[in-house]
């Protein structure tokens, strides 16, 4: 096959090419010296540490049910599940694509099979889901090395179940969206998927309240040995078990079903794709503008995200200088949302929190529920600050012209979300701290919480945007800066929160320290931004 | 060369291409020109096999346009020019050689990359390269297979006036060799001087179609019109 030389060979050039960009700036190995020299230190303390024996992982030791480990299988279950369910419902909206636009425009008008081209790149799809799975395994397996004895093989299915449920994902997804195209068959696919979800509720539902205390029983069904034969991932599952259990022929069958699941798909897709170039063009443009956004490359548009981008306005101005940030980013609220201060999914998102409130007056309901739906919405609005889109407005040409001063600039950036943050807080944490009769301090402390999680987030965005010349750099030292906040900043805020909490037995004390602690964490970082911003005016001039 | 059959393509129930047909012999140089969204993109990336067609037949050199071997007769010049990053520009001239089979392409892939001044650039990856130098380097891999027929979408976009006065001098060379090309385009003066025929659409369809000599007699018997003031009154609106 012509087709498969000529890929190969193009992608051994392009990692030629990418060692040799590497290479020409050592300066940007040390972080990665640094990560390496951080995994040799976790992986030699592992071997001289006290290994868990098999029989202490199994949820049923001595006849006792282990809920601690139960819920940690079935919690990290349902995380997989959820992942590709969603997985499988973005598939009916959107085509996966495993192209880039330089391949549609050289590759796809050249003398060449289209299936060959798929085929190959379908199977390549399996290196990053393969380097992801050992850059984990490297992340984890150093803390995994000091309490388990994982042994080459156990390495081996570890990476292998990892790197396959991803991998699987983009097959199946393409097959979706194929049979779409082919048969025009979206909305029963659509059903289906719905219709997985809900079972998948209803597997947590059932036993949970078949049980007596609902989080004692509601992963007892996801986390049972049976649940290993549910496809995908059940498989990963029970393959990655074999350092538990060392079943070698256990895990060999789940990767044959793996083997024999990814023939058939490839067999269906290939069949059923035909001429396929025009259903991943749209994808694979949008993919491109994707990877040019997070290599800073290009700044994310107006309408991304929106939910009401025809929506006509007529705002009045806010004033002069960088006032008009921030009403351009009310305009731009207003498009995405209903209203600009607060929006369906937040109303949503308070309602709920209102709802665990309320029920917690019964005594088959627990408040711990509604103090862990407030630590997930902190953790939550730290991810949306990790995640702000608009991050890009920072490379535009106006920002750096407006004539404001920096600090007022990035102030004007973030009121509206600050804004925002607060009014959701507010509106979550006010009815709720009545209805639930708790610490009436908690008005107080919960949007704190919130405001400072939202600003070391967003500063843990945009540090390595500005700060860092090369893109690959910025998506590979992000990970490692978030990693350095949480084990210098958030852990011990949160282990000191924890303290407090089990020394005072009192919610609201073992958050307030966490609070401080984001205070302290977000501080830090938002005078780091705000000198990297001057640095921002530096390069562009 | 190319035979276009009552071409279609919609998209819900908007037809963006409408019901069109046209024929370009060997050695024939045609503008397709039109307003924005008028319909010449889609129209050319269906014709390359991008865009799927509604409905409509598509020959190029007696094949369907989708098949092996009428992508040999033809190369495409993207309207937006996408390389790979990582890359050099030599490197995709390598490229471009194996995917279409060609033979010592050296001393051709280094007289393009001359023409285009890229020659001391043949080092620089894609992720370096401006656009106008991404869109050089594009019709460098276009023009290396050597190929019966050229579709160019926008070529003149982002390139530096000595670019496009050696396009204009290539796109006569190239019909001096016999070569098919069709130019999409809503610069009329780009391929004014070089076209045989010019198509105009507007909507999807097509609403003018002729030598540029038959045009300008049109153009001229109506009150003294120029090509570009024909144009305009073909694709004004109602």
């Amino acid at each position: 096959m012509n087709e498969v030389r000529l890929l190969l060979r193009k992608d051994l050039l392009i990692l030629k090419n990418n060692i040799l960009l590497i290479f020409r700036n050592p300066a940007r190995l040390i972080p990665y010296a640094v990560m390496i020299g951080y995994f040799v230190f976790m992986y030699t303390r592992g071997i001289t540490g006290n290994k868990i024996s098999a029989d202490e992982l199994t949820t049923e030791a001595a006849g006792e049910v282990d809920f601690a480990l139960q819920n940690v299988i079935g919690g990290v279950t349902l995380l997989a599940l959820a992942f590709l369910i969603f997985q499988l419902y973005r598939a009916t909206k959107n085509n996966v694509t495993f192209f880039k636009m330089a391949d549609v425009n050289l590759l796809f008008t050249a003398p060449v099979k289209p299936e060959n081209l798929l085929i190959y790149y379908m199977a390549r799809s399996i290196l990053p889901a393969l380097g992801g799975s050992l850059f984990f395994l490297a992340y984890s397996g150093g803390q995994m090395a000091k309490d388990f004895e994982l042994g080459v093989l156990g390495i081996v299915f570890l990476v292998l179940g990892f790197a396959l449920f991803f991998f699987m994902v983009f097959p199946l997804r393409f097959l979706i969206y194929t049979l779409h195209t082919k048969f025009g068959i979206i909305q029963y696919i659509r059903g289906g998927i719905i219709g997985l979800g809900v079972l998948l509720v209803s597997m947590i539902l059932i036993p949970g309240l078949m049980a007596e205390e609902f989080w004692q029983g509601m992963f007892s069904w996801i986390a049972s040995p049976w649940f290993d034969l549910v496809p995908v991932v059940g498989w990963s599952r029970g393959m990655m078990g074999y350092f538990v259990n060392q079943n070698l022929i256990l895990s060999s069958g789940f990767l044959f079903l793996y083997g024999l699941t990814y023939f058939t798909v490839v067999k269906l897709v290939i069949r059923y794709a035909g001429y396929y170039y025009e259903d991943v063009l749209e994808s694979t443009k949008s993919n491109e503008e994707k990877l040019e956004k997070a290599l800073g490359k290009r700044e994310v548009t107006e309408d991304t995200y929106s939910l009401n981008a025809k929506k006509q306005l007529a705002l009045p101005e806010f004033g002069v200088g960088a006032k008009a940030f921030y009403w351009r980013n009310y305009v731009h609220s207003s498009r995405q949302d209903f209203h600009p201060l607060i929006g369906v999914y937040t109303l949503g998102m308070a309602l709920l929190g209102i709802i665990f409130a309320g029920l917690s007056n019964f005594d088959w309901f627990s408040h711990k529920v509604v103090y862990i739906y407030l630590c997930f919405m902190i953790a939550f609005y730290f991810l949306a600050g990790i995640g702000r889109a608009s991050i890009g407005d920072l490379k535009k040409p106006w920002f750096i012209l407006v004539p404001a001063s920096w600090t007022s600039k990035f102030w004007n950036m973030i009121k509206l979300d600050l804004l925002q943050t607060v009014i959701f807080s507010l509106l979550l944490i006010v009815p709720s701290v009545f209805l639930a009769q708790i610490h009436v301090g908690l008005i107080v402390v919960f949007p704190l919480g919130m405001i400072f999680a939202y600003l070391v987030g967003l500063a843990v965005n945009l540090i390595p945007q500005v700060g860092l010349d090369e893109g690959w750099d910025r998506i590979l030292i992000k990970p490692l800066m978030i990693g350095g906040i949480f084990v210098f900043g958030l852990i011990p805020s949160f282990i000191l929160g924890m303290i407090v909490f089990a020394v005072t037995d009192q919610f609201i004390y073992g958050l307030l320290t966490m609070v401080v602690g984001l205070g302290l964490v977000a501080s830090i970082l938002v005078h780091v931004t705000l000198d990297i911003l001057k640095r921002l005016e530096f390069k562009e001039i | 060369m190319l035979t276009v059959t009552n071409l279609s393509k919609t998209y819900g129930k908007q037809a963006a291409v409408d019901d069109i047909s046209f024929h370009l012999d060997g050695g024939e140089v045609v503008g397709l020109l039109g307003p924005n969204g008028a319909g010449k993109s889609t129209t050319m990336k269906c014709i390359v096999g991008l865009l799927r067609k509604t409905t409509g037949e598509i020959t190029i050199g007696g094949y369907d346009h989708l098949s092996v071997e009428a992508k040999k007769f033809f190369s495409y010049i993207p309207e937006t020019p996408y390389v790979y990053d990582l890359l050099t520009i030599w490197e995709h001239m390598q490229f471009i050689a194996q995917a279409y089979g060609v033979r010592d392409w050296q001393p051709r892939a280094k007289e393009l990359l001359e023409l285009y001044e890229l020659d001391d650039k043949e080092k620089k990856l894609g992720r370096d390269l401006s656009k106008g130098m991404r869109q050089k380097v594009s019709i460098c891999c276009a023009l290396l297979p050597d190929p019966q027929l050229l579709f160019f979408d926008e070529p003149m976009i982002g390139l530096d006036p000595k670019a496009i006065k050696n396009t204009k001098l290539l796109f006569k060379k190239l019909k001096e060799e016999g070569k098919t090309i069709l130019v999409s385009t809503h610069l009329i003066d780009s391929v004014e001087s070089i076209a045989d025929r010019i198509m105009i659409m507007k909507d999807g369809k097509i609403i003018g179609n002729d030598t540029v000599e038959n045009l300008k007699i049109q153009a001229a018997s109506g009150d003294g019109l120029s090509l570009e003031d024909l144009f305009l009154e073909l694709t004004k609106d109602e």
